[in-house]
């Protein structure tokens, strides 16, 4: 599962013209450390819905990596 | 010293935009810049200059400004304005300034459609009082948008100090309210959304605006436990007539004022002629302007109404309004493309994302990325479509239209 969030990350940033990250830690910060803008985080949502059926943002905002794990496991 | 905006880390002073109005002898009538200051200034001179003035997004792109027909694009010109002593004197002239402001919005038709109004039609709904006089307002809306002339009009007309929240991250939306104690924000949902979930209470709000997108009881709920001392209610305002109405309570009333020149028929939201800018795309029947927003009474001799749909197919994507024909006639410039169909999905950090379904010739080896970047060379980012979808065939209505979801 994380696997997939990550390489669904870099695929949103590749699209988005930034450079494919290495690794992605609990802590990172979605807009801060990810970069991702609202509309980057709404791709983020359709697309993890997509893959795992969750919409990671039905109850209200998720700040950091480590609370979309949260949500998907 | 009064502040006139905060931006970032730059602080600009009503003394400085004094002096820099008195020492204005030139303006932009088409100015593309990313500087809110300096979007402001220039908006201020040409009203002050009685100039008309066309407002376009900073992130335009060359192949819109051509669809737009706009031309002159920071180009200055030159401006003589009286010297000022005061901003009575500057509030004054704007109010009575006969400058025209033109601005663009997405067509039903697939044209982009041009509106020009006049300062009176613009301020129609802003209040200047006393009241309103130590007002702190969180600028939340794009500037070149009705929303944000609105914001930026109440604000400025009442000399608040105006701190630029953007596209600020939550963070930042945080740190701003704390430290300059903002008292107004007026945003789309979107805006809200991205405030969420609740963590402490600010109480120096004392009045939440929704507009531009509908919006759930939920995030209202969500919203008054994060500012419990703030006021709050909806907007209605279009590119076409500016503000009409305002919630009371839960439902949007129709005013006295403007009590005759609005008529529903087949539930759908007719505005006369006479409030709306001036276009020669709009299309005008008997007198009346179709907006193509659907309501529902709630109270018929209270004039109470809420709104339920739209008629017409923009889809509204974090407040923007985007029409789906636009981007399907850029998405088949691309070669290799067949048929293409735009849709909104419903999305819980946008109201709606934008998605496409397209179709390739045989043997095409197109990708989701090169489509993309594609688009985004001739259209403004919030019209690239989010997720793409390759498809061999498309569902059709029974009128033979490309059903959308």
């Amino acid at each position: 599962m994380e696997e997939k969030v990550f390489e669904i990350i870099n695929y949103i940033r590749k699209n988005k013209g930034l450079n494919l990250l290495q690794e992605i830690k609990p802590s990172d910060n979605l807009r801060d450390v990810i970069e991702f803008t609202s509309f980057d985080l709404a791709e983020l949502t359709v697309r993890i819905e997509d893959e795992f059926d969750i919409d990671i943002f039905e109850d209200g905002l998720v700040s950091t990596i480590g609370e979309i794990f949260e949500k998907l496991s | 010293m009064k502040s006139f905006l905060k931006d970032k880390s730059n602080n600009y002073t009503y003394d400085t935009l004094l002096e820099n109005i008195n020492n204005a002898n030139s303006y932009y009538q088409t100015y593309k810049t990313d500087v809110l200051y300096d979007f402001f200034l220039n908006f201020i001179i040409s009203l002050l200059s009685e100039k008309p003035i066309v407002l376009i997004d900073f992130d335009i792109n060359e192949n819109e400004i051509n669809e737009f027909e706009i031309f002159g694009l920071n180009i200055s010109y030159n401006v003589t304005l009286k010297k000022y002593n005061d901003f009575n004197e500057i509030i004054n002239d704007i109010l009575k300034s006969k400058s025209e402001v033109t601005i663009f919005t997405s067509g039903t038709t697939g044209q982009p459609k041009k509106v020009t109004h006049t300062i009176q039609s613009l301020s129609r709904a802003v209040r200047i009082s006393e009241k309103h006089k130590e007002n702190i307002w969180g600028f939340a809306y794009n500037p070149t948008h009705m929303a944000g002339i609105q914001v930026f009009l109440q604000s400025f007309l009442n000399m608040n100090l105006i701190v630029n929240l953007f596209g600020s991250n939550r963070n930042d939306v945080y740190s701003a309210i704390n430290e300059f104690n903002i008292t107004h924000i007026s945003a789309t949902p979107t805006f809200y959304r991205l405030l969420l979930p609740f963590e402490k209470v600010f109480s120096s709000l004392q009045r939440i605006t929704f507009g531009g997108e509908k919006s759930d009881n939920k995030l209202y709920e969500s919203i008054i436990r994060i500012f419990p001392n703030a006021k709050i209610n909806n907007i209605y305002a279009s590119t076409e007539a500016g503000t009409l109405f305002s919630t009371q309570g839960e439902y949007f009333k129709i005013h006295n004022d403007i009590v005759d020149k609005i008529k529903i028929i087949d539930d759908e939201l007719l505005i006369h002629y006479s409030l709306l800018g001036h276009s020669d795309s709009l299309k005008i029947t008997d007198e009346y302007y179709n907006t193509g927003d659907l309501i529902e009474w709630v109270n018929l001799e209270e004039k109470t109404f809420k709104f339920k749909s739209r008629k017409n197919e923009l889809i509204n994507v974090g407040g923007y309004k985007i029409n789906p024909i636009e981007v399907e006639n850029y998405i088949l410039e691309i070669e290799g493309i067949v048929q293409a169909m735009v849709y909104g999905k419903s999305n819980s950090v946008l109201g709606n994302i934008l998605c496409a379904d397209v179709k390739l010739i045989e043997n095409c080896l197109l990708t989701e990325n090169e489509i993309r970047s594609q688009l985004i060379s001739k259209i403004q980012d919030f019209k690239v479509p989010r997720r793409i979808k390759f498809v061999d065939s498309f569902s059709l209505t029974r009128t033979g239209k490309i059903k959308r979801l």
